[in-house]
C-alpha cells in the first residue's frame, strides 16, 4: 500500500515464482494428507464399503440407517451433554478462579493447582480418574469414611458415568480456562474500574456492569473452543469406559471409530464423520454469528 | 470479598484439585506387594523408580518414547518452517492471491480428525506407510501446518515491509532474507508454536491408534491405553507408574511454559 517503487502488480510478478515455491510445501503437504482424505470420506458417507472389493453407491441410506439407530440419538444425546456440561463446569470454574484470583497477592501460586493438571493427555487423566473412581477405589474409602457406604457404580450407571467423566474433564480443563480470563481481566484499562468502584460498585454489580461486558470478547473465544472441543471429545472416553458399558456413553466421535474400524462399516463410519463435522461447522457459525450480531445489539 | 476469604477459598478448591496428583503419585510408588486396591489414600512405601523401570518394559513403553520424542521434535519443527515459509510467501512476497492461499491453508484445522482418520489408514496401508516412523512425522507435520501458518502470516503482517525492501537492495535473494532476516526476527513465535504443537503430538491418542501397530513405532499415549486396558489389579501401581511417566514431560514443559501457551491459544482458537 505505501511502498511507491516499481508499482505492486510489477512487483508481484518479480516474485511470483519465488513466492509460490515458498508457500507449495505448506499447500502441498495440507492438500494430500487433510484435504484429499477428507473429501474422500465425504465420498464414502454414500457408499457400502467394507474395505474390501469396491464402494458400492447407496446414496443418502447411510444418513437414513443413522437416524434410526437408537444407539446413534444416544451417542448424540451424550454428545450435547458433553458440550453443555464442559461449558458449565470447566468454563464456569475457570472463570471464577480468574476472579478470585484477580488483583490478589499470591494469585500466581494460587491458580498452579489448577494448571498442573492441564497439559496431561485425555488418557492421562483418564487412568488417574478410572483408579479413582473404581469400585471401591479412592472416591469410595473417602466417602466410607464419612459413613457414606451405598455409592453408585460412578463409570457404570449411564447417564452417570459421562457426567462423571465431565467432570473428569473439569478437572483439567479450568486451569487453562483461568489462565485465559486472567489475561483478560489484566488487559480492562484502569479508568472504568476506578470510576466504577468510586461509585461503590463492588462484587456482582462491579463484575455485570463493568467486568463482564469487557470479558465479552475473550468469553466468546473461550466458549467456541470449548463447543469444538467437547464435540470432538474421543480419548478421555475410550480411555474411562471405552464407550460402554455397552454403548452408554459413546459420544459422536467415538461411535464413527466403533463404526469404522471394529465394525468395518466405513460407508456408515465416513457418514457418520461428516454429520460430526457439519454439527461442529455449523456450531462455529452459529456461534459466531450470534456472536457478532449482539456486539451490534448492545 | 474480603482478601482473606479469597485466599481461603483458592487454597482450599486447590487443594482439592491436587487430590488426584496426591493419589498418583502415592499409589504409583507402591510396589507391587504393598499395593491394595482398598487403601488408596495411606502411602506405604517407595518403590516408584522400579515401577517406573517395570512400565518401561511393559506394552513397549521405553521403545514409544523414543519414536515419540522423534515425532515431538520432527514433526513441529518441520511445521513451524513450512508454516513460515508460506507466511512469508504471503506477507513479505505478497504472492497474488495471499489472503485465498491463506485461508486454503488454514482451513486443514477447521474439522475434526474424524474426516481424515479412515482414508489415511487406506492410503497408509496401501503405500506401506502404516505403522512407519516416516509416517507417522508426515501425518503430525501436516496436520502442524495450518496452527502454524496462521501465527506466522500474523506474525509476519507485524513487520514493516521496508525491511524486505532493503534487504533486496543489499542484494539478498529470497532465500536468504527468507533465512537470515525474517526467521532470526521471529523466532518468539517459532518458539511458541513448537512448544504447543510438541505438547499436541506427544498428547496424541488418536492418530496413533489408527496409524499404528507395533511397540517401535506407536506414540506413547496409545501405548499408554494399551497398558491400561492389558494390565489391572496388582500391576495398577505399574499402570500408574506408566501414567506419571507419559505425563510428566507435557506437564513440566507447560508449567515453565504458560505465557506461550496462553497466548497461543487465544490466538489458534484451538
Amino acid at each position: 500500500m505505501t511502498d511507491t517503487t516499481p508499482g505492486p502488480r510489477a512487483r508481484r510478478d518479480q516474485y511470483r515464482w519465488p513466492a509460490l515455491g515458498f508457500i507449495a510445501p505448506g499447500v502441498l503437504l495440507v492438500a494430500v494428507l487433510l484435504y484429499l482424505p477428507l473429501l474422500w470420506t465425504v465420498l464414502l458417507g454414500f457408499t457400502e464399503y467394507d474395505g474390501l472389493g469396491d464402494p458400492e453407491w447407496i446414496g443418502l441410506e447411510n444418513y437414513a440407517e443413522m437416524f434410526d439407530d437408537p444407539e446413534f440419538l444416544g451417542s448424540v444425546l451424550n454428545t450435547l451433554l458433553w458440550v453443555g456440561g464442559t461449558l458449565l463446569v470447566p468454563v464456569g470454574i475457570g472463570l471464577g478462579v480468574a476472579l478470585l484470583t484477580w488483583n490478589l497477592k499470591g494469585g500466581t501460586w494460587l491458580r498452579l493447582p489448577f494448571l498442573i493438571p492441564y497439559a496431561l493427555s485425555g488418557i492421562g487423566v483418564g487412568v488417574i480418574w478410572s483408579f479413582i473412581l473404581s469400585g471401591d477405589g479412592a472416591l469410595d474409602q473417602a466417602l466410607a469414611a464419612f459413613g457414606v457406604h451405598d455409592t453408585p457404580r460412578w463409570l457404570v450407571d449411564a447417564p452417570l458415568n459421562t457426567v462423571v467423566m465431565i467432570l473428569a474433564t473439569a478437572w483439567q480443563g479450568v486451569g487453562v480456562n483461568a489462565l485465559l480470563f486472567t489475561i483478560g481481566l489484566q488487559s480492562i484499562p484502569k479508568e472504568p474500574l476506578e470510576a466504577a468502584r468510586m461509585d461503590g460498585a463492588s462484587g456482582p454489580r462491579l463484575f455485570g456492569s463493568i467486568l463482564w461486558p469487557m470479558l465479552r470478547p475473550l468469553t466468546a473465544v473461550v466458549v467456541g473452543l470449548s463447543i469444538v472441543a467437547s464435540l470432538k471429545t474421543f480419548d478421555i472416553v475410550q480411555g474411562m469406559t471405552k464407550g460402554g458399558p455397552g454403548r452408554d456413553s459413546e459420544t459422536l466421535a467415538l461411535t464413527m471409530y466403533k463404526e469404522t474400524f471394529v465394525n468395518s462399516e466405513y460407508g456408515l463410519g465416513s457418514a457418520i464423520a461428516v454429520f460430526l463435522t457439519v454439527v461442529t461447522l455449523l456450531a462455529s457459525v452459529l456461534y459466531l454469528r450470534q456472536q457478532l450480531s449482539s456486539k451490534h445489539g448492545v | 470479598m474480603s482478601r482473606a476469604i479469597r485466599t481461603a477459598v483458592l487454597a482450599v478448591l486447590g487443594l482439592v484439585w491436587l487430590l488426584p496428583v496426591y493419589l498418583l503419585l502415592v499409589n504409583a510408588a507402591k510396589s507391587p506387594a504393598a499395593f491394595t486396591t482398598t487403601e488408596s489414600w495411606r502411602p506405604t512405601d517407595f518403590s516408584l523408580l522400579a515401577n517406573i523401570g517395570e512400565a518401561l518394559e511393559l506394552s513397549g513403553l521405553a521403545e514409544s518414547a523414543g519414536s515419540t520424542l522423534l515425532y515431538a521434535v520432527v514433526s513441529p519443527a518441520l511445521a513451524v518452517l513450512v508454516g513460515a515459509a508460506a507466511g512469508f510467501a504471503i506477507v513479505a512476497l505478497r504472492l497474488r492471491h495471499g489472503f485465498a492461499w491463506f485461508v486454503a491453508i488454514f482451513g486443514g484445522t477447521v474439522f475434526p480428525l474424524q474426516m481424515i482418520l479412515l482414508p489415511l489408514f487406506d492410503a497408509y496401508s496401501r503405500t506401506g506407510l502404516f505403522d512407519t516412523r516416516a509416517g507417522m512425522v508426515i501425518v503430525y507435520t501436516a496436520i502442524s501446518i495450518p496452527f502454524s501458518a496462521f501465527v506466522m502470516r500474523n506474525f509476519f503482517s507485524g513487520i514493516a515491509h521496508n525491511v524486505f525492501e532493503a534487504a533486496v537492495i543489499d542484494g539478498a535473494s529470497t532465500w536468504r532474507i527468507f533465512a537470515r532476516v525474517y526467521l532470526p526476527m521471529a523466532s518468539s513465535a517459532l518458539v511458541a508454536i513448537f512448544i504447543l504443537q510438541a505438547t499436541f503430538i506427544w498428547n496424541d491418542f488418536l492418530l496413533g491408534l489408527v496409524l499404528s501397530q507395533s511397540d517401535t513405532v506407536r506414540p506413547i499415549v496409545t501405548s499408554l491405553a494399551g497398558m491400561q486396558s492389558t494390565y489391572g489389579g496388582a500391576q495398577m501401581s505399574t499402570v500408574l507408574a506408566g501414567g506419571l511417566l507419559v505425563s510428566l514431560p507435557t506437564v513440566v514443559l507447560f508449567l515453565f511454559t504458560q505465557k506461550f501457551f496462553a497466548r497461543g491459544l487465544a490466538l489458534g482458537q484451538y
